[in-house]
């Protein structure tokens, strides 16, 4: 029964938009993966050829002729990313702080739920609803390997790049989710996740080419995501480990504010 | 203090700079039903929020049901009912999986219970919540509260958009409740609606409890009018001067007034005549409430 506590209860009234957001995301990755076999015509690789290196690099669009090198700056590089943290910052916005704006939020925790409690089953319905996606990213992009001459990359290291971005994902759900119970603020928790997708985003592109700045890349969470390609060289464990490590401490200093406030009426 | 079922010292409460709760001694035996009356703004609900540990005190002491609210909440919490204000919901959701889901949280919920309290309510259990009035989502709120048969029910203004019917119901659950020595802890903004049913009530006036009284001593002291019909003529003189009796009219044979405090020197002139029929109304008490609302209780009351 889906009524049994916050956690199934949470998966249940988000069905819809985990159905749906998951099949959206995957409906993108395969539409990308589809363009490879008419991307990768000589023609089309050397017209490539000829662009500025620093704009093939801020669209994150480099080695174009093997398949690793196309899924990897084309569906994993921008937009599939970009939608998981959208669709996460949405979710972990509305996970605490729009039902503490909705007024919602009071009845539960007058029950006997902690807060606690009650923070970890939002972030294991994030930690849900991102596995989800990123299976349907997987398994379809699996499905259509053979008949999109991709096959090349293989199915371990395209598990690898899922999981890196199911962490990606999880960041942004832990960041949002974080701000929002600190806050009880939907706002501020969407503010700091939009921020962090776009800075992160031009950081990890944009920083590298200007002298000096090449550190600021570091704080990106698209480069931890997309460190040691791992679609080429296998899992990254390092980025997995900075990604987790920084979503954890996200949601527990979010956890830490939230025990201690008062919720909103 | 194992008897009492709240106790609070010296509570204060801060909103920044605004005043919530400017030390609040609060003491709620257990198996009573207390009312806790107050004008909007009075702290009733910063009150209850801090019993629920929704909110922390800025100073104080709280102690619920022997424990600490914010210490023991969860289980103290599973011993609660409580019915918030505004009994917000997500609306996408029907009666019967609301219900069912809040009696999970604690631990489930017999269903026939569930029936038979909606029944007497005559709650719909499959309409979804959106669709129901202000009334009926009231209903559902205080099924919730009241499902679990819990020790102690927190109610923030309980009958407020339940008819005049409902209300009945509502105060009949009250004193059912009472019977089975659960503690009623409900609040309001009108004396009319905790009368019935009240042991005790606490004023709460900018923060601070300014009286506590037991009902039974505040309809001993209200005013109620009085009408006395006697089978031969009297006359005004012999009740007109007798304490507490003021306002008397006489038409024939039917006298009428009002009277203040104890019915004793008016039934005993009276007794010197043979009575026909006694009316006495029900004190109201609202004019006494209304004295300590204005903050500056009467004493002659």
């Amino acid at each position: 029964m889906m009524l049994r506590n916050p956690f199934t209860k949470a998966l249940w009234d988000a069905r819809r938009a985990i159905l749906g957001w998951g099949m959206g995301i995957g409906y993108v990755a395969v539409m990308y993966t589809a363009f490879y076999p008419s991307i990768s015509k000589p023609a089309f690789a050397s017209a490539l050829q000829n662009y500025p290196e620093g704009l093939k690099k801020a669209f994150n669009i480099q080695d174009m002729t093997s398949p690793a090198g196309y899924l990897g700056s084309y569906v994993f590089g921008l937009l599939v990313p970009v939608l998981l943290a959208v669709f996460m910052i949405i979710f972990g916005s509305r996970a605490i702080a729009g039902d503490e704006e909705a007024g919602t939020l009071d009845l539960v925790l007058a029950h006997p739920v902690s807060r606690p409690r009650l923070l970890l089953s939002r972030l294991a319905g994030l930690a849900t609803a991102v596995l989800f996606a990123c299976a349907v990213v997987y398994l379809l992009l699996l499905a259509i390997a053979g008949p999109t001459k991709t096959s090349a990359v293989g199915a371990g290291h395209l598990a690898a790049m899922t999981v890196q971005l199911a962490l990606f994902g999880m960041l942004f759900g832990a960041l949002t989710l974080g701000v929002g119970a600190a806050t009880g603020r939907r706002s501020a928790a969407v503010g700091a996740g939009v921020v962090v997708v776009v800075f992160g985003y031009f950081g990890n592109n944009l920083a590298p080419q200007v002298h000096g700045l090449g550190w600021v890349q570091r704080l990106s969470p698209f480069y931890w995501y997309l460190a040691g390609k791992p679609l080429v060289n296998g899992l990254d464990l390092a980025g997995c480990a900075v990604l987790l490590a920084v979503a954890v401490v996200l949601a527990a200093a979010g956890l830490v504010r939230f025990r201690r406030r008062d919720l909103a009426v | 203090m194992a008897d009492l079922a709240i106790h609070t010292e010296q509570l204060t409460k801060m909103y920044g700079k605004r005043r919530g709760l400017a030390g609040l001694d609060l003491s709620v035996d257990t198996g009573e039903v207390y009312g806790f009356l107050g004008p909007n703004g009075a702290g009733k609900t910063t009150t209850i929020r801090i019993l629920l540990d929704l909110i922390r005190p800025t100073s104080g002491r709280v102690e619920l049901l022997g424990g600490d609210p914010r210490r023991d909440g969860v289980a103290l919490r599973r011993r609660i009912g409580y019915l918030p204000g505004d009994f917000i919901v997500d609306g996408k959701q029907t009666v019967t999986e609301l219900l069912t889901y809040l009696g999970n949280l604690r631990g489930g919920v017999p269903r026939e219970r569930v029936t038979t309290l909606a029944g007497r309510l005559d709650l719909d259990l499959s309409a979804k919540i959106r669709s129901l009035s202000k009334g009926n989502r009231q209903k559902v709120g205080v099924v919730q509260a009241f499902m679990h048969q819990p020790e102690l029910l927190i109610l923030d203004e309980p009958t407020s958009g339940l008819d005049p019917l409902l209300q009945q119901t509502f105060l009949d659950m009250v004193r059912e409740a009472r019977t089975a020595g659960q503690t009623v802890f409900m609040s309001s903004h009108v004396m009319s609606e905790v009368q019935q049913t009240a042991d005790r009530v606490g004023i709460v006036r900018e923060g601070v409890l300014v009286a506590v009284e037991r009902v039974e001593d505040l309809r001993e002291r209200g005013v109620r009018r009085v009408e006395i019909h006697f089978e031969d003529p009297v006359t005004v003189e012999e009740f007109a001067g007798l304490p507490g009796v003021s306002d008397v009219t006489l038409t024939a044979d039917v006298l009428r007034c009002r009277l203040d405090g104890r019915a004793d020197p008016l039934v005993k002139a009276a007794a010197k005549h043979t009575v026909i029929g006694l009316l006495s109304e029900e004190p109201d008490l609202e004019e006494l409430f209304v004295t300590y609302y204005r903050g500056a209780p009467d004493d002659a009351a």
